[in-house]
């Protein structure tokens, strides 16, 4: 593990990767808006569903339209925007099977940083596009009084949302350094976390909102941020200062993730081939 | 008529080799069985108990939620690409020049597939959703019979759409924009998304024309009892014909396109 680089050293280089890397990719122009595209409305057809729930029920364990569209608004765009940065990781696990992995250990810049970039997609802008046209239409239809505090709520939201996503994506590349069949269970944790982030928290059973708070903490990017935001009662009935300590399980989640991946680095052994 | 048994006997044992595939699979599909039940559950919540919406009761939605879960991979809900790939690898030149039909040759491996599929995979998901939740059973021996013909049936349809969408190969070099779309065809339009009864009219109306219906929607309509189990069948079957006449026909064109690469 060769660490020489400094951290805007590294930063930079990352950028410079992921910009040729891009550029290789609008190679394909037709491909890359169909791509897109298709995201989009993969996206669009959840938003719908939503909508046809709403045409058939008038509220969800006692939230509205807007109340939900909001939720799915914000998890849809840290998702996406988890998901962009991180989709590089999709590629670990290729990497291990072929022996390739054995050529990232050997460069001076992070391992991590090297898998980050192994791959750059802008596909899930479409999933962003639809995260932000929700987002905007919950607040059109839900009366938010908006504070700055408020504000700089829905941005930290946001952006601890993306962080444990990545982080996220980060468990499926460590689990492969050990396995590669059993890799399709994380899905449960990283798409599902991300459906059960869309939805009010309190309709779910009590184990699984146990595991989505205390396990891994999406609960505390989107649930408890709305409250605050859409000044709810929390009919869980946790304490007030319960919505605004998100960061802290997410940084303690990241750091745990960070400890995962050298132990992943620590246990790889390239094939015999 | 004996080799496509033997491929799909082939296909079929294939997937007993991927033991911790198949359960990783089954707790993937019980986490969503478990989460969607709630959100249906929450939104019936509101409702007089037993109140039946767009014609489906609370249990009978948690019910489809779970046929939804367990059909997921046999029918491939997702879509699959593997004759796409061996259309770019140039394999496909082998397979065509076999003395069968090309079609019935991935006919008769996706039929072995789905079959381990249902056993290894959809069954357990089904159990793992009747010992959480309080699903709703045919109500006659004919109609469990039914159910699980209307389920073979949805997989074959599936199949001629998934074929066709692989051929599409023969014309592009990148696919991922055609998963794309074929995701969203199979995963909203089937039903298999929300129930096609519970879009507004106009919308339900053209899903319940469409093919698609009978990939995930029909099945559960047999086993719940909406459909009478004559309509089923006779409907799904009317798509297995019209499916595969197209998929044969599209696959004409296909074999006049074939261009293969290296030497």
């Amino acid at each position: 593990m060769a660490d020489s680089a400094s951290l805007p050293q590294e930063f930079r280089i990352a950028l410079r990767i992921a910009g040729i890397r891009l550029r290789g990719q609008m190679a394909y122009r037709a491909s890359f808006w169909m791509q897109i595209v298709s995201n989009f409305i993969i996206h669009f057809a959840e938003v719908m569903a939503l909508f046809a729930m709403f045409y058939r029920f008038d509220n969800m364990g006692g939230w509205t339209l807007g109340d939900v569209a909001f939720l799915h608004g914000i998890s849809m765009l840290a998702f996406s925007l988890g998901d962009t940065i991180a989709v590089g990781l999709d590629s670990v696990p290729g990497q291990i099977r072929l022996g390739e992995f054995d050529s990232v250990l050997i460069r001076p810049l992070s391992s991590w940083v090297q898998a980050i970039v192994s791959e750059v997609s802008l596909r899930h802008l479409g999933q962003l596009i639809q995260g932000a046209l929700i987002l905007a239409f919950s607040f059109t239809i839900v009366d938010i009084e908006w504070t700055v505090a408020k504000a700089a709520m829905l941005i930290v939201a946001i952006i601890t949302g993306v962080a444990l996503y990545i982080g996220l994506f980060t468990v499926v590349a460590i689990l492969s350094f050990w396995t590669v069949n059993s890799i399709e269970a994380v899905n449960a944790f990283t798409y599902g976390g991300s459906d059960l982030a869309q939805f009010p928290l309190h309709i779910f059973q009590r184990w699984m909102r146990s595991l989505f708070m205390f396990v891994i903490p999406v609960a505390f990017t989107a649930y408890f941020p709305a409250l605050f935001i859409l000044d709810k009662d929390d009919p869980l009935g946790f304490p007030h200062w319960v919505r605004f300590i998100g960061p802290i399980p997410v940084a303690i989640f990241c750091l745990v993730v960070a400890w995962g991946w050298r132990q992943g680095i620590r246990h790889y052994r390239s094939t015999g081939s | 008529m004996r080799i496509y048994l033997e491929l799909a006997i082939r296909a079929f044992r294939q997937l007993f080799a991927y033991q911790a595939a198949m359960l990783a699979g089954i707790f993937t599909n019980s986490i969503f069985g478990i989460m969607l039940s709630a959100v249906y559950l929450a939104l019936y919540h509101s409702q007089a108990s037993g109140a039946s919406v767009a014609g489906f009761t609370a249990n009978q939605t948690v019910t489809y939620t779970w046929i939804g879960q367990m059909l997921i991979a046999p029918v491939m809900v997702f879509g699959s690409w593997e004759i796409i790939k061996t259309i770019r690898t140039g394999a496909v030149a082998m397979d065509m020049l076999k003395p069968m039909s090309y079609f019935g040759y991935w006919l008769s491996q996706d039929m072995g597939r789905a079959v381990g599929h249902m056993l290894l995979r959809g069954l357990p998901t089904l159990i793992v959703g009747s010992i959480l939740f309080d699903l709703v059973y045919p109500d006659s021996p004919a109609r469990w019979v039914a159910s699980f013909i209307s389920i073979w049936f949805a997989v074959i349809v599936s199949f001629c759409f998934r074929f066709m969408m692989n051929l599409w190969g023969f014309w592009v070099l990148d696919h991922r924009g055609i998963a794309g779309i074929t995701m969203t065809l199979m995963g909203v339009f089937s039903g298999h998304l929300l129930p096609i009864s519970w879009y507004p009219d106009p919308v339900r109306d053209v899903l319940n024309v469409l093919p698609f219906r009978a990939m995930v929607m029909l099945p559960i309509e047999v086993w719940l009892g909406q459909t009478s189990i004559v309509e089923g069948l006779g409907l799904g079957a009317f798509w297995i014909v019209v499916m595969t006449g197209l998929a044969l026909w599209l696959q004409s064109f296909a074999e006049q396109k074939v261009v293969v690469q290296g030497g």
